[in-house]
C-alpha cells in the first residue's frame, strides 16, 4: 500500500467545502432552532424589534397551554390512528395487488395494470369534489372511514411493489403451488418476508405523507373531534393561538414524532426515497 | 384453460380485488363524475343545472384565475430550477469522502420530515415584518425589510425559499442514489487518461445522471404546480389569500364559496397543464437523457 501525502491544495479545498456546508447547514437548522426558542419565550419577548435567540426566561408552560387552548390531545390521537390505519391498510392492499400483477397470470392483467399506472398522472385535486360528494352519499363526512378509506389505494405503491416482486423468480411460486399451497399462502409465507425491504420503504413513505396530509382532512372534517394535527394547527392559528409562542409549541409537537421515527428508521426511509427514484 | 390456470386466474382477480375496487370507486367513478360536474353550476345548496362549457369560458375572463395561474408559475419556475441545482450540488459534495457527511445529510433531510403546515407556521413567523429574525437581521444592517407576505412579489420569494428548504433534501437523497449507481471504474479509467475533475463531472457524472435528473424534473414540475398547504398558511392573512395558487383557488371556489362546478373546471385546467408539461418533458427527453 502506498501512502501518499495529500497536497496542501486538497486541505484548503476541504476547508472551504466544510465552511460552505456548515453555512448551508446552519440555514437549514435555523428554522428548527428559532421555532424551539420562540416556543419557549414569554409573551413580551415576542414583540421585540431585535428578536434574540435565547428567551429571557424559559416558559415551558407554553406547551401546556397548547393542550388547554384546543383539543390537541384529540388531534394527536386522530393523527396517530389515521396514519397507522392508512399505512398498514395501504401497504397490505398494494402488496397483494403488486404480488398478483408480478407473479400470477390472468387475462386482462396488463391492461388493468396500465390503467392503474395512467391514474398516477391525474392530480388528486381533480377528484376532490366528487370524492367529497361520495363521502356525503356514504355518510362518511367527518368520520374516520372518510379520512382513511379513500386514501388506501395507492397505484404508486402497486407499481413499486410489483417492480420488487418481479425480481423474485416465478419458480418459487410455481413450486409451492404444486405442493398444494394457495397463492395467498405463498404470498404470506414466501413473498412477504422477501419483500420486507420494499414494503418497509413504501410503508415509511406512506407514513410520512399521511402524517402530514392536509387538503383531504381539511375538506372532509368539520368537528374538533375529527381534526388531525395539520388541520388543527392551520385552522386555530390566529383564532385560538393568539400567542405565537404557543402556536409554535403546537407546530413543534406536530413535527416531533416524525423526527423520532426517522431517527429509529432512518435507513428504511432513506432507502424508500432512493427506491422511489429508481425506475 | 387447465384447472390449474383457472385456479391461478381466480386467485389473481381475488388478490387485485381490493385495489381494483377502491380504484374504481375513488378514482374512475370520481374522475367520470368530475368530468360531468365540470359542465354544471353545481353547488352544495342547489341541484345542478347543465350549463355546457360556461365554467370553462368563465375561466378565461376570471381575473383571480389568471392571478392564480401567474402566481403558480412564478413559484414553480424558480422552484424547479433552484431545487434541481441545489440538490445536485449538495449530493455531489456529500458523495465524496468528506468528514461528517452522514451528519450533513441528516441536516439537509430534516425539513423533508417536517409537516408542511408546521413549516409554514414557523416560516411565517420568521418572515414577520416587525418581529421576525429576517427583518430583524436586515434592520441591523440598516435595511428596512419589506412586509414579506403582504405583497405578491416578496411573498413569492418567501414561498420559493420555504419550498426549497423543505424539498431539497428529498431530491438530494435520490441524486445520491443515482450517483452511487455510477460505476467507480469509469472515473478510474478517466483519471488514468488524465481527465480533470471538471471533465469527469461534465463527461461522466452529468450524462449518467440524466435519467435521475429527468425523473426529479418531472416530479418537481408536477408538485410545484400543486402547491397548497404552504400558501394556505403563509399568505392567508385575512379572509382572502394574497397569493392564490391554482390549488388554493380550487379550494376557495369549491369549499369556501361553494361553487363546486366551477372549482372542478379549475382542477381540469390544472390537469391539462400537468399533462402538457409531462408530455413535453417526455418528448424532450430523447434530446438530453442518456440511458445506458
Amino acid at each position: 500500500m502506498i501512502i501518499r501525502k495529500k497536497p496542501l491544495r486538497h486541505w484548503i479545498g476541504r476547508f472551504f467545502l466544510h465552511a460552505l456546508l456548515m453555512s448551508v447547514g446552519l440555514i437549514f437548522l435555523f428554522p428548527f432552532v428559532w421555532s424551539l426558542s420562540t416556543s419557549l419565550k414569554p409573551m413580551n419577548d415576542l414583540f421585540r424589534t431585535t428578536p434574540s435567540l435565547i428567551p429571557s426566561e424559559f416558559k415551558w408552560g407554553n406547551y401546556q397551554e397548547v393542550f388547554d387552548s384546543v383539543p390537541f390531545m384529540r388531534f394527536y390521537v386522530n393523527t396517530i390512528f389515521v396514519t397507522i390505519a392508512r399505512t398498514i391498510g395501504g401497504v397490505f392492499i398494494a402488496s397483494l395487488a403488486g404480488f398478483a400483477f408480478a407473479q400470477l397470470r390472468f387475462p386482462g392483467r396488463d391492461l388493468v395494470f396500465f390503467i392503474l399506472l395512467a391514474g398516477l398522472m391525474v392530480p388528486d385535486q381533480v377528484l376532490i369534489v366528487p370524492r367529497y360528494i361520495l363521502m356525503r352519499e356514504f355518510g362518511w363526512l367527518d368520520s374516520y372511514q372518510g379520512l382513511i378509506i379513500p386514501l388506501l389505494f395507492s397505484a404508486f405503491g402497486v407499481f413499486l411493489l410489483r417492480q420488487f416482486f418481479l425480481g423474485i423468480p416465478r419458480d418459487f411460486q410455481e413450486a409451492a403451488t404444486l405442493e398444494g399451497a394457495s397463492p395467498l399462502r405463498v404470498y404470506w409465507d414466501i413473498y412477504l418476508p422477501l419483500a420486507r425491504p420494499a414494503m418497509s420503504a413504501f410503508g415509511f413513505l406512506t407514513l410520512l405523507w399521511s402524517w402530514n396530509e392536509f387538503l383531504w382532512a381539511l375538506t372532509i372534517t368539520n368537528s374538533n373531534d375529527m381534526r388531525v394535527l395539520s388541520v388543527g394547527i392551520a385552522l386555530f392559528e390566529g383564532q385560538y393561538f393568539t400567542n405565537t409562542a404557543v402556536l409554535l409549541a403546537a407546530a413543534n409537537m406536530a413535527t416531533f414524532p416524525l423526527l423520532i421515527v426517522f431517527l429509529f428508521f432512518q435507513k428504511q426511509l432513506v432507502e424508500g426515497i432512493a427506491l422511489s427514484g429508481l425506475k | 384453460m387447465t384447472p390449474a390456470q383457472r385456479q391461478e386466474m381466480r386467485w389473481g382477480y381475488f388478490l387485485i380485488g381490493p385495489m381494483v375496487l377502491g380504484f374504481t370507486v375513488f378514482f374512475l367513478v370520481a374522475l367520470g363524475a368530475s368530468f360531468v360536474l365540470g359542465f354544471t353550476d353545481w353547488s352544495l345548496l342547489r341541484s345542478p343545472n347543465w350549463i355546457g362549457i360556461d365554467n370553462y369560458t368563465r375561466l378565461v375572463e376570471d381575473d383571480r384565475f389568471t392571478r392564480a395561474l401567474i402566481n403558480t408559475f412564478a413559484i414553480a419556475v424558480p422552484n424547479v430550477i433552484l431545487r434541481i441545482a441545489f440538490s445536485l450540488g449538495l449530493a455531489m459534495v456529500l458523495n465524496t469522502k468528506i468528514a461528517f457527511r452522514a451528519f450533513y445529510r441528516i441536516v439537509f433531510f430534516l425539513p423533508v420530515l417536517t409537516m408542511p403546515v408546521a413549516t409554514a407556521t414557523i416560516w411565517k413567523w420568521i418572515f414577520d415584518p416587525q418581529f421576525g429574525p429576517v427583518n430583524g437581521g436586515l434592520r441591523q444592517l440598516g435595511i428596512d425589510g419589506p412586509a414579506w407576505l403582504l405583497n405578491p412579489g416578496t411573498a413569492t420569494v418567501a414561498v420559493v425559499t420555504v419550498l426549497l428548504w423543505s424539498g431539497v433534501g428529498y431530491d438530494m437523497i435520490i441524486f445520491l442514489a443515482g450517483l452511487g449507481a455510477i460505476p467507480r471504474d469509469y472515473y478510474d479509467a478517466a483519471a488514468i487518461d488524465g481527465a480533470s475533475g471538471w471533465q469527469q463531472f461534465k463527461d461522466i457524472t452529468l450524462p449518467l445522471l440524466t435519467p435521475t435528473t429527468f425523473f426529479l424534473l418531472v416530479i418537481a414540475v408536477i408538485s410545484s404546480l400543486q402547491v397548497f398547504d404552504l400558501v394556505y398558511v403563509m399568505t392567508k392573512l385575512d379572509s382572502t389569500n394574497r397569493l392564490p395558487t391554482l390549488v388554493y383557488y380550487i379550494y376557495e371556489q369549491g369549499f369556501t364559496n361553494g361553487n363546486m362546478g366551477y372549482a372542478i373546471s379549475i382542477a381540469w385546467a390544472l390537469l391539462v397543464l400537468i399533462l402538457a408539461f409531462t408530455i413535453i418533458q417526455f418528448r424532450l427527453q430523447r434530446r438530453w437523457v442518456f440511458y445506458q
